[in-house]
Formats: structure tokens, sequence, C-alpha cells
């Protein structure tokens, strides 16, 4: 339901703009503007700075095309994004329902503070306490071997479901708060309404809960997948060997050799592909509320 | 004369839980109360799920093995050695500052953004919100190395204004994106009933709308003040070597000798945060109830 | 309230000029210095005691890479009077016109400096010094003691399939294929057999947990049984046996291990000369580094009288000066912007690979 808030002064423009205008005026120094020098960067053969001639060129564009390597990680990590963000929604979802919708008062206050708390620990900290639990002879390990009579030998630890581990336990709050926030919005009085008229809870869930549930959701779902496509910390971290993924690549065009510009290309890459799946996404959802 | 259905905080006659709103409550276990249990054993699971590497954490900050090597020692040796350690502390408190000012002006420039894009429909207004996701999407290599470049060359160079003009700027899609989500489940006729009954703009804004979604600039400021804080890859770039923050200060550490310091004076940060926390909900009640 | 405005006014002017000229005066006798972090040039019992002889006060700032080196020398000109390069990047450091020629008129210990070092065709171009040899070291491999015994001779122990799952490398793509290099018995300088690094490389990465990126990783890694036999440095495999008390033995196989040169230089358009010539005295100067290497642990000096100040049993002293080691060990030469990408694409292809 669009529509504009009209007023005496001046037309929706004018003061859209003057609402919206200083968060994008910082955002246009800060981020847009530096973006755009790695952008010309990227079509760059060379950076001009490190002494070489350098010359306009698509070639670092082309070499997604032409490496099979890079198309391979963008996939993987597309992947492990989807994989994460699906965890975070599914395991997140029924944490805020409870959160909204049945525990009051004191307690729910308490649990909204206590799911926030684990994004203020460091996350390198964190990655490093995962360490600790997940590898051979740590906590899991521990526990299951006090709980099990054989000796059980679990090593988690620098594997693909590690680095699943610690992205889903980074970004989980991501989930449970957004969802909480539309959940919580949704009126006591409309389910009262379809309780009055003999639905049952399933129908509930799925045609009113879950629909008005869809913003906050989807939400929390865009906040998990566009960071952690280009993640490069639990992967490589958690992930020991088996840590490739395209934002470790794209890090060491700057880390490990001077190739800004080709670091810049796959970037770009990147975000033209997650805005993409967001578009097509988007178009989806429409189609679907018609 | 209202029966007291409730266990603790759980209201069993919450229409969420009953089943028939006629009748009057018979067997103590219904459908209802057993979802309530499960769900609420769920909570507890999930809650445990994201404390785990916290309290690992905190427990390593207590062992005497620099290498975090198991059996356990109890030592308050780490927590002396931070007391004395000048540089880490003052890391820490500029990290703070620095996110409590970012909290403040994202909060601030992302809910005015917010509530353009509700409000009005203008030309331009998909492509600003696409504009949010570069930020996020690309990795904070890039990001950060673009913005030092951009930076130096037009004379801002680097350090702690540096860095808030970055933290900020990286805030930002995360806080409008929340309070978006929470906006979309306002209803904008309450905006409409509210001018026609004479209310200025202003007004409408503080009196009604911020109210309702009160829950969502809530969100946004904690989510904010996390993404600050955490944020070590563009402060990293963005700092001056003599004053860096104490994510810089850890992720530096990783070549020299990750000691348990890290965790004393990140198991330092949390408990304080948590105490904070408990004192501000229960002098203010943020849950949002209408 | 006018009367308390002027006095405060007046107040804050004065202490604004104080704060300017002390930070002015602070910054005549500073010293910037450009290096790894914990490496030498920022121990702090060293560094007061050369501002006690000099009076110059050195301030540190760090890089984690020397990509990231060279970025903050050319965004930052006359910002570092002192930096720490790896030989082996002089050229390209000076190529970029980020280095400036060094006199050393003045400095008396580069005459102790060993006279190959000192004269490298890295460091020395036209006759004129781009960077002072500082300390050089090796990277082989080290094994735990309690799970890898006798120690192994030969390079091929990364590869033994008794190890598999418990061998580390450092994720650097120079680094891994220098390594299958050694291990096809090639010039890690000029390396024909490109596949058979690469077949090399496939088989090690099977025989690998992770990838160590630091001391601290590797330390805790071998300290938890992750490691049984990983590649290191061979400073830091004294500093792990010695600080942290771990059982490691450093080897140098028969096929040779790859050699690195680290050089301090001064960059183009450093505001203290002076002060950054005394600093790097101190820092090849024996007293300095008989301590650094007893209370922290170092790579070997360069200069041949510090390390005869070791004592006899020192690992510096006793093994890696030993001549028939020192055959076996391949100095790293710059290598061109392009086998550098290419190199790494294939470290990248390979890890990519990993199942």
């Amino acid at each position: 339901m669009k529509f504009a808030l009209s007023s005496p002064q001046g037309r929706p423009l004018v003061r859209a703009m003057t609402l919206a205008g200083p968060a994008y005026v910082w955002l246009l120094l800060a981020v847009f503007l530096p973006l755009s020098v790695m952008l010309f960067y990227s079509f760059m053969s060379d950076v001009p700075t490190s002494g070489g001639n350098w010359s306009l060129t698509f070639q670092n564009y082309l070499t997604f095309f032409d490496e099979p390597l890079y198309r391979k990680l963008m996939v993987r990590s597309l992947g492990l994004s989807a994989q994460v963000t699906l965890i975070c929604t599914v395991l997140g979802f029924p944490c805020a329902y409870m959160l909204a919708k049945v525990i009051r008062g004191r307690t729910r206050e308490a649990l909204f503070l206590l799911i926030i708390l684990p994004f203020w620990s460091n996350g390198l900290v964190r990655i490093f306490s995962w360490n600790m639990v997940l590898r051979s002879g740590g906590v899991v390990d521990w526990v299951l071997n006090h709980l099990w009579p054989w000796t059980v030998n679990t090593d988690l630890m620098f594997s693909y479901p590690a680095i699943v581990i610690g992205l889903v336990h980074s970004y989980l709050p991501y989930s449970v708060l957004t969802a909480y926030l539309s959940l919580q919005a949704i009126d006591d009085s409309l389910i009262e309404a379809a309780r009055s008229m003999g639905a049952g809870r399933l129908t509930i869930l799925r045609r009113l809960i879950l629909p008005l549930a869809m913003p906050g959701m989807l939400a929390g779902a865009v906040l998990t997948f566009v960071p952690v496509v280009g993640a490069f910390m639990e992967p490589r971290l958690l992930g020991g060997r088996k840590g490739t993924f395209i934002g470790t690549v794209i890090e060491d065009q700057f880390v490990a050799v001077f190739n800004w510009p080709l670091g810049a290309a796959l970037s770009f890459t990147l975000l033209a592909l997650v805005l993409a799946i967001l578009f097509a996404g988007m178009r989806l959802s429409r189609r679907k509320d018609k | 004369m209202k029966q007291d259905n409730t266990i603790g905080s759980l209201e069993l006659d919450s229409p969420v839980l009953s089943n028939a709103p006629h009748t009057p409550r018979r067997r103590m276990w219904s459908v209802g109360a057993v979802l309530a249990a499960i769900g609420y054993g769920y909570v507890v699971v999930m809650i445990g799920f994201l404390y785990l590497p916290i309290l690992v954490m905190a427990l390593m900050s207590a062992n005497a093995s620099p290498l975090y090597e198991l059996p356990f020692h109890f030592t308050t040796h780490w927590y002396q050695a931070l007391a004395e350690d000048g540089v880490l502390k003052a890391a820490a408190f500029r990290s703070i500052e620095i996110a409590l000012w970012t909290t403040l002006l994202s909060t601030i420039l992302g809910v005015m953004a917010s509530l353009a894009f509700f409000r009005y429909d203008f030309a331009g207004k998909r492509f600003l919100q696409a504009m949010l996701f570069p930020p996020m999407a690309i990795p904070w290599l890039i990001t950060g190395t673009a913005m030092l470049i951009f930076f130096f060359a037009i004379g801002i160079g680097r350090g702690l204004h540096a860095i808030l003009l970055g933290h900020v700027a990286l805030a930002l899609p995360y806080v409008i994106i929340v309070v978006g989500a929470r906006l979309r489940t306002f209803s904008p006729e309450l905006e409409l009933a509210a001018r026609s009954l004479g209310a200025s703009g202003w007004q409408i804004t503080w009196r009604v709308t911020l109210p309702a979604i009160a829950p969502g600039v809530v969100a946004g400021a904690l989510f904010a003040f996390a993404v600050s804080f955490d944020q070590f890859v563009v402060s990293y770039f963005l700092s001056d070597p003599g004053e860096t923050t104490l994510p810089v200060e850890i992720y530096s550490a990783i070549r020299k000798g990750f000691t348990p310091e890290i965790n004393a004076i990140s198991t330092i940060i949390i408990v304080v945060s948590m105490g904070t926390m408990l004192i501000v909900s229960r002098l203010y009640r943020f849950g949002g109830e209408q | 309230m006018a009367l308390i405005d002027k006095v405060l006014k007046r107040a804050l002017t004065c202490v604004m000029a104080t704060a300017a000229l002390a930070s002015f005066t602070a910054h005549a006798e500073d010293v910037h210095v450009l290096n790894w972090k914990g490496y030498g040039t920022d121990e702090p019992w060293a560094l007061k005691e050369f501002e006690a002889k000099t009076g110059y006060h050195v301030v540190n700032d760090f890089f984690n890479s020397e990509q990231e080196m060279l970025t903050k020398l050319r965004t930052n000109p006359g910002a570092y009077d002192v930096v720490m390069v790896n030989s082996a990047f002089n050229q390209q450091a000076r190529e970029q016109n980020l280095l400036q020629p060094i006199d050393v008129t003045g400095m008396s210990n580069v005459a102790d400096l060993n006279p190959k070092m000192r004269h490298s065709h890295l460091l020395e171009i036209g006759g004129q010094s781009y960077g002072i040899p500082w300390v050089w070291g090796v990277t082989s491999f080290a094994v735990n003691d309690t799970k890898v015994h006798p120690a192994p001779d030969t390079i091929q122990a990364l590869w033994d399939p008794a190890y598999k799952g418990h061998v580390g490398i450092r994720d650097d793509a120079i680094e891994a294929v220098q390594f299958a290099a050694l291990a096809t018995g090639q010039n890690i300088n000029d390396i024909k057999n490109l596949d058979a690094v690469k077949d090399k490389l496939k088989a090690l990465t099977g025989q690998l947990k992770t990838f160590w990126s630091s001391e601290n990783d590797w330390n805790q890694y071998v300290a938890s049984g992750v490691f049984y036999i990983s590649t290191y440095w061979s400073g830091s495999a004294a500093r792990a046996r010695n600080k942290f008390n771990l059982p490691v033995t450093f080897v140098i196989p028969k096929e040779g291990a790859i050699g690195w040169l680290d050089s301090l230089s001064i960059p183009k358009g450093a505001h203290n000369v002076a002060g950054a010539k005394a600093f790097i005295n101190y820092m090849i100067d024996p007293g300095f580094y008989t301590q650094w290497d007893s209370r922290v642990g170092a790579p070997v000096s360069a200069n041949v009288k510090a390390v005869a100040a070791l004592p006899a049993n020192a690992f510096n002293r006793a093994v890696l000066a030993n001549p028939s080691v020192q055959s076996r060990i391949q100095f790293q030469e710059p290598i061109t912007d392009d086998k550098r990408k290419a190199y790494l694409q294939l470290w990248q292809e390979i890890k990519a690979q990993a199942d």
C-alpha cells in the first residue's frame, strides 16, 4: 500500500530528499565515492601508483568468464550463504515467535537482551572459541565422551560444517530479532478473530502469521545472505584447507599480490550477482502477492 | 474474578495458544501448553547455542595456559596482566566511544531515511534502496582500502574521525533495512488520521510513528552498535597506529601472540554490557507494547 | 561572566600553545618505524635503551603483509623513517620510487656485517645501499618430537602418509610453490617444471589439516595436536622451544630450505634520516641482538660479530652458522609481478579443489 503523505509544503520528492538526504550524503562521501575509485581501478590493467603502464581494459571482468576457478568459488560462496541464511531463518523463527507471542513481561525483555549480547563479543575471539569447542579433544568431544559409553572423536574443526556453524552462530541474532520485529506487531485480536472463525493452528500459521512476519524474515535473510557471500574470516579460520571461497580469493588479490584491479572486478561481479538474486527474489514475491 | 492462568510469564489463555476461545480451560496439559513447553525448551537450547562460545571464551580467560591448552588450571593472571595493559584498555574505551557515536548518528540518519522510503514514492527510490547493498556485499577489505585511498586523496586522512565516518556508513544500511521492516507493519492510515486531526509533520513523526516503530529503532541501534564495535577490517585501514580500536588490537595481536588477555577483556565487556542492559531494561520498557 | 570567559579563553590558548609546542618538539625527536608487529623493532626494553643512548623516541607502525607495507609507503610519503623490507621485495620498492640510498658514514656496526649480504645484488645497486641487511633466517619445517621421532632428514616427510591430516603449511602461494620446487629438486628462483610442482602441491593438500598464518596459530596448533609436522621459520621455532616450551625440532633437510634476508631501509622523504641511521645501527648492534635472541628469540643477525657473541649452543650459532647447512639454503630472489600472480592463481586452484 503505497501512497504519498501529501503535505502543504513541497512535492514528495523534496520532502523525501530532506529526510533521506543526510544519510545518503554520508554514504556518498564515505562509501560510494571511494568505491567508484575502486570501480575505476577494476577497469585498469594496473594501478597507476605502482609505476607501471596502465590502460583501460575489460580483462579483469573477462577473467571471471575465462577462469573456471572464480566461477566455481562464486557458486560455492553463494551456496554457503544460501545454506546459512536458510538455517538461520528456520532456526530463528520459532525463537522469535516465542519471544513475540508467548513470553511476556520481564522475561521477554531479558531474553531479548540475551540474544543481542553475543553480537557484542568480538568476532575473532568467538571464532577462536569455536575452535576450542569443535576440535578433537574440545568441548563437544568432552561432552560426548562423558555421555556416551564408547570413545568418540568428533573432529569438526577445519571443515565445511565448522564454517556453517560459525556463520550461523554469528548471524542467528539477525534472524531472530528481525522476525521478532514483525511478529510483535501482529495484533493479537487478529489471531483471536481467526480462531473464532474456526481456523486451526497450522492454517493460522500459514495464512496469517507467516505472511505478516514476512517483512521481518526477509530483512533478516537479506542481512545474513549479503554479507556471508563475501565472508573470509570464518572460512579461513574454521575451514582450514577447505576454506577457500570467493571472499578469501579476493582478499588474496590485495594481500598476497598487488592485483587490485582483479580484486575489485571480482568484488563488483559479486555485488552484481547478489543484486541480481535479490532483484529476482523481489520479482518472485511480487508475483506471488498478485 | 479473572482466573490467573499464567505459568510464570507464560499466559495459557493467550489467544495464540488456546484452541477455542469460548471454552474455559479444563485440562492442564492441552496441546497449547505442550507446544508452549516445547517452545520454551527450544528458546533455552537456542540461547545455549548462542552462548556456548561465549562461555568457553570466559572460561579460557581464567585458564593458565597461554596456548589455550587443556586441562584447565585456574588463574587470574590474565586479568592482572590486563589491568596493567594500558594499550588494550585504551583501545577498548576508544571502541566503545566510537560505537556509541556510530549508533547515535546512524540511528538518526537511518530512521530519517527509512521514513522517507516509507512515506513517499519518488523517482529513483528503487535505485537508492539498491544502493544500500554495496557496503554490505563488497568485502570489507575492498571497502577499507578504497576508503583509505579516497580519504587521503581528499585530505581527510586516517584517525578516529575517519573511522567514525566509515563505521556510520557501514551501519546505515542495517538501520535502514531493520527500521524499514518494522515500518512495513505500521499502517499509514494512522499518519493520515493524525494529519486530518491537524497535527504537523513533526508531531506525527514524534507522537505517532516513532513510538509504534520503537522496537525497530532500538533493534537498528543495537545492530549499529554491534557493526561498529566488531568492525576490524575497515578500522584497521583507517586507524592511526597509536590510536587503534579493540578489534584492531586483537587482529594485530594474532600475529604477535594471542594471549588469553584478549579473552579477559572480551569477558569483561560482555559482563559489563549485560549489567548495563539489565539496568537499562529496568528503567525503560522497550518491548513496544501498544 | 565576561571576566571568566576571558580567563578561560586565555587559559585555553595557553594550553593549546603548549600542546602544539610539545608536539612539535616531540616530532623533531621521533623516529617512525614500520615493521611486522613483535619483530624486534618494537621491543619495549630495546626502545628504552635506544632512547637513553640517543635521545630519539621511537613510534611504531605495523603491517600484516609485504603488499600492505608497500601500500603504506605509497600512501604515506614521509610518514616513516625506517622500514623493514624483505630483500626479495627491495627491488620492487626501489622501482616504485619508495626508498632512498643510505649513506653509511657514522654507522659503526656496518663494517661487521657479513660481506656477501652487505653487498648483495638485492640491496646494493650501483655502489649505493638501499637496504642494510638485518637478520636472515630459513623457512623449512619443524616436527613435534613426541609424535615424530626420530626427526626426519628429508623434505618428503611432509608427504608421508603416516602424518596425513596432521601436516601444516602457511597459506602463501610463493612459499608453497617454492617448497614443492625443493621437493622436486628444482631451483626455487628458477622453476622449470611447474607441472611437477602442481602435482606435488595437489598431493600436499591431501595431507593438510589447515593453514597457519602466524606464530601464534602455529604454536596453538602444535600444542593441541593438530600439527605433527609443519613448515615454519627458524627463529620462530627457536622461540617455540625456548619461550613456549613446545617439544619441536627444526629440520633443514638434505633437499635444502628457503632462505630469506630481512633488511632495514629508509623510505624516500623520511623526515628524520639521522634518527633512522642511529636506529638501524642499533638494530645490528651485538648488544641489542644478544639480548633479543636470549629474551625473545630471533633469526640470525647479519652482523657476524653479533652472532659470535651468542652462547655456543644457541640455535642460531650452532646450527645455522654451520657451512654445510648454509650451502643447502636457497635464498629468495625477487619475483616479477606476473610470476607472482601466476603462482597465486595456481595455488588458489589447488586449494579450491581440496575435496
